[in-house]
């Protein structure tokens, strides 16, 4: 299966979307990012080196989520007070997307969730998503970092970003995501390593996956 | 098997128990005596029993 | 799907030197760690960034020897974890002081682990996403998780003490948290809380003996000293198994009762009646007509009756084999009272003779009176093959004696593990006796 591919307006590089419905990605080798347009390629800043990350997951990285394979395709990075984690883009066989967040190797699988009331909160108030009872466990205040990838929208250069994590007894997870003038709503649960069934991680010197 | 202990104590009971209720055996004083001769039968107060005289008397109230 | 080369770059771990003694240091957690101990000076490094500064020099005397050495690796649940950090956490309160120690697990796929030792007591503990339910269990606030209730156990201000290693957070020496710790065992849920935020936690019994196994340690686990809040209770589920035992043992019992009842012939040979006299000649000796004793060298049971009336008869027997001779003797009393208060004896008595050959036989008979009574009147009847009943009553009593040990030594070890909670409930006074006895019968 071919996919589009383009040149990197910056330097030249060979571009490729892996993914039909991506907006913005970044280019490999001259780390610019770069918007889709109709025509070509636009370039509209650069990432600055991103900060030493340990997550084992790496773009191009593949899984298995619900009987769907995905491919990891990009990435937003954020830090905040106790540490830093990944919110990895995914992208399953048949074209759907979905974030994989992985915060110091805790994983958590989302989905955007449109047409929500986003409820008013603080932490510890309870609230009911979707005909589940979510308590709030965290109200972070994220430093943005870096991009990498194919993202779903434009997303560059934030400073600071409020993030509202809720959950559930058994496992469910929500996100509310502010950085927006409309919060963004996310649903999905926690999931375990083992049932991600990964292929090409990261390696580890003195580990075998 | 939790209480191997228990089992084999429960097995015990029950074939001590099947077996004095099978051989009959009860904890009666019984005295076995000495075979008697045929005379005793048409003259029993020739024969004196171990048991014999006043049992321990309990008088009355 | 994919076609793109994917990194094939190997993360290699950080090697710093400490600016404080210079010496070498690995960061085994590579960029998770956040901050990290200098292995001889002791001094807590920032290792967030490259310029590790010192966020804390150790003011303390003497080190402590984590009892599973930094670096080690070991096999939890099917995956391999490195211990990359170690933590004593203390407690001062008014009139105690104890403390316990942490060990930080890594591995770069699964992410973090913990163990916590207490006197020889493991936990294996993982951090936990999801948060509770919460509930009411022995009266106090209690939660729900993976449909198990625990209660609350105790609660603590606890302080870092000692750190050693590597962590995934800033580590202070003196930081204090609130924790609160819930059992159902062998699970334990325990909360963290600080500046506002609370951390759950559920841990797992795990034995010594386990641990050393996991991590190939030589040589022995400390030995556990008295019984840790959400270890196993050795009596977990024997009481129930014995009492599902003891109803077994009693369906069998019954069965047996039964078939002995319907395979014994239980046949009267024998019943006469006759009249005391007391005027009679003071021999009073009588024999009775021979009857046939069949069977195997079944038993015989001999019944009396007699109708007295604050009184007693003595009667003297004999069971003689009419052809050889062969005599059993016995004898036994029949005493009956009544007054106004109720009534003392029976007009009734037996004897049961055990393995008596088969043959024809006759009783001889001398009763004793001492009486007024003009005549009385006895009957004697004579059954072979008899079941006898008692024995079933005493095996059914026997019977009840292990689960009813099993049912004390159970409530006496949770009574013991309760004890050491802050929530200790109080006992009632049977429980206090009976824990007593039982406690002095056997400690193990």
């Amino acid at each position: 299966m071919s996919a589009p591919t383009s040149n990197c307006p910056n330097c030249g590089a060979p571009v490729t979307f892996r993914w039909s419905s991506a907006i913005q990605t970044t280019c490999e080798f001259c780390h610019s990012i770069l918007i889709r347009t109709d025509l070509d390629l636009k370039k509209v800043g650069e990432v600055a080196d991103l900060p030493a990350d340990a997550s084992p997951i790496q773009i191009g990285t593949e899984g298995v989520l619900d009987n769907k394979g995905f491919v990891v395709i990009g990435r937003i990075i954020y830090e905040y007070e106790q540490g830093g984690w990944n919110e990895w883009h995914i992208v399953f066989n048949d074209n759907s997307n979905a974030w994989l967040s992985d915060a110091e190797l805790e994983y958590d699988v989302s989905w955007l969730a449109p047409q929500h009331q986003i409820p008013v909160i603080g932490r510890g108030s309870e609230c009911i998503l979707a005909n589940r009872a979510y308590t709030v466990t965290s109200i972070t205040k994220a430093h943005y970092k870096g991009v990498q990838g194919e993202l779903p929208f434009e997303y560059w250069d934030k400073s600071d970003v409020a993030f509202a994590d809720l959950r559930t007894p058994t496992g469910e997870f929500a996100t509310i995501d502010y950085s927006e003038k409309t919060p963004l709503l996310f649903l999905g649960r926690s999931v375990e390593f083992d049932d991600l069934h990964f292929k090409n991680l990261r390696r580890f010197e003195g580990w075998t996956s | 098997m939790n209480n191997p202990l228990f089992l084999l104590y429960g097995v015990l009971l029950l074939g001590a128990t099947g077996y004095l209720e099978y051989t009959g055996k009860s904890f009666d004083r019984i005295n076995q005596q000495r075979v008697l001769p045929k005379s005793i039968r048409d003259n029993p107060g020739a024969y004196r029993s171990t048991y014999g005289g006043y049992s321990r008397y309990i008088g009355g109230k | 799907m994919s076609t793109t080369l994917v990194s094939q770059s190997l993360v290699k771990a950080k090697s710093l030197s400490c600016p404080n003694c210079g010496t070498p240091i690995e960061l085994r957690g590579f960029a998770h760690t956040l901050s990290a101990v200098c292995p001889s000076c002791l001094s807590i490094l920032d290792a967030s960034n490259p310029e590790l500064q010192i966020l804390q020099t150790y003011q303390g005397k003497e080190r402590i020897e984590p009892k599973i050495p930094l670096g080690s690796r070991g096999a939890f649940n099917g995956t391999v974890y490195e211990l990359i950090g170690f933590e004593q956490r203390s407690v001062q309160t008014p009139d105690d002081y104890f403390s316990w120690d942490e060990y930080l697990l890594f591995n770069p796929y699964k992410g973090f682990r913990y163990i916590s030792e207490y006197c020889g007591h493991w936990n294996v503990i993982r951090v936990q996403s999801r948060v509770p339910y919460p509930t009411t269990a022995r009266g106090r606030r209690g939660w729900v998780l993976d449909a198990r209730k625990f209660a609350a156990f105790d609660a603590m201000q606890a302080a870092t003490s000692y750190v050693i290693g590597e962590f995934p957070w800033q580590v202070r020496l003196g930081e204090t948290a609130a924790c609160e710790d819930f059992i159902a065992p062998p699970y334990m849920l325990s909360s963290e809380t600080t500046a506002g935020e609370t951390t759950w936690s559920l841990g797992e019994y795990w034995e010594g003996s386990k641990i050393w196994q996991a991590f190939r340690l030589p040589g022995k686990p400390p030995s556990p000293q008295g019984i840790f809040a959400n270890q196993v209770s050795p009596y977990a589920g024997k009481t129930g198994a014995a009492w599902r035992m003891w109803l077994w043992f009693n369906v069998a019992l019954f069965t047996l009762m039964t078939i002995f009842n319907l395979t014994k012939a239980n046949k009267e040979v024998f019943h006469d009646e006759y009249s005391y006299a007391y005027f009679k000649s003071h021999d009073t000796s009588f024999v009775t007509p021979a009857f046939q004793l069949d069977g195997v060298n079944k038993n015989v049971e001999v019944r009396f009756h007699a109708d007295i009336r604050n009184d007693w008869i003595y009667l003297s027997m004999a069971l003689i084999n009419d052809e050889t001779g062969q005599t059993f003797d016995f004898a036994r009393e029949v005493s009956y009272y009544v007054d106004s208060d109720g009534s003392e004896g029976s007009r009734d008595n037996r004897v049961v003779i055990p393995s008596v050959p088969a043959g024809r036989y006759y009783l001889r008979i001398e009763p004793e009176m001492v009486t007024g009574a003009l005549s009385t009147r006895y009957e004697i009847s004579v059954r072979r093959d008899v079941p006898i009943y008692s024995y079933f009553w005493i095996a059914a009593a026997l019977l009840l004696i292990p689960p009813i040990v099993t049912w004390f030594r159970s409530n006496q070890f949770e009574a013991r593990r309760w004890r050491e909670s802050d929530y200790r409930p109080v006992d009632s006074p049977v429980m206090k006796i009976a824990g007593g006895i039982i406690e002095s019968l056997g400690d193990d």
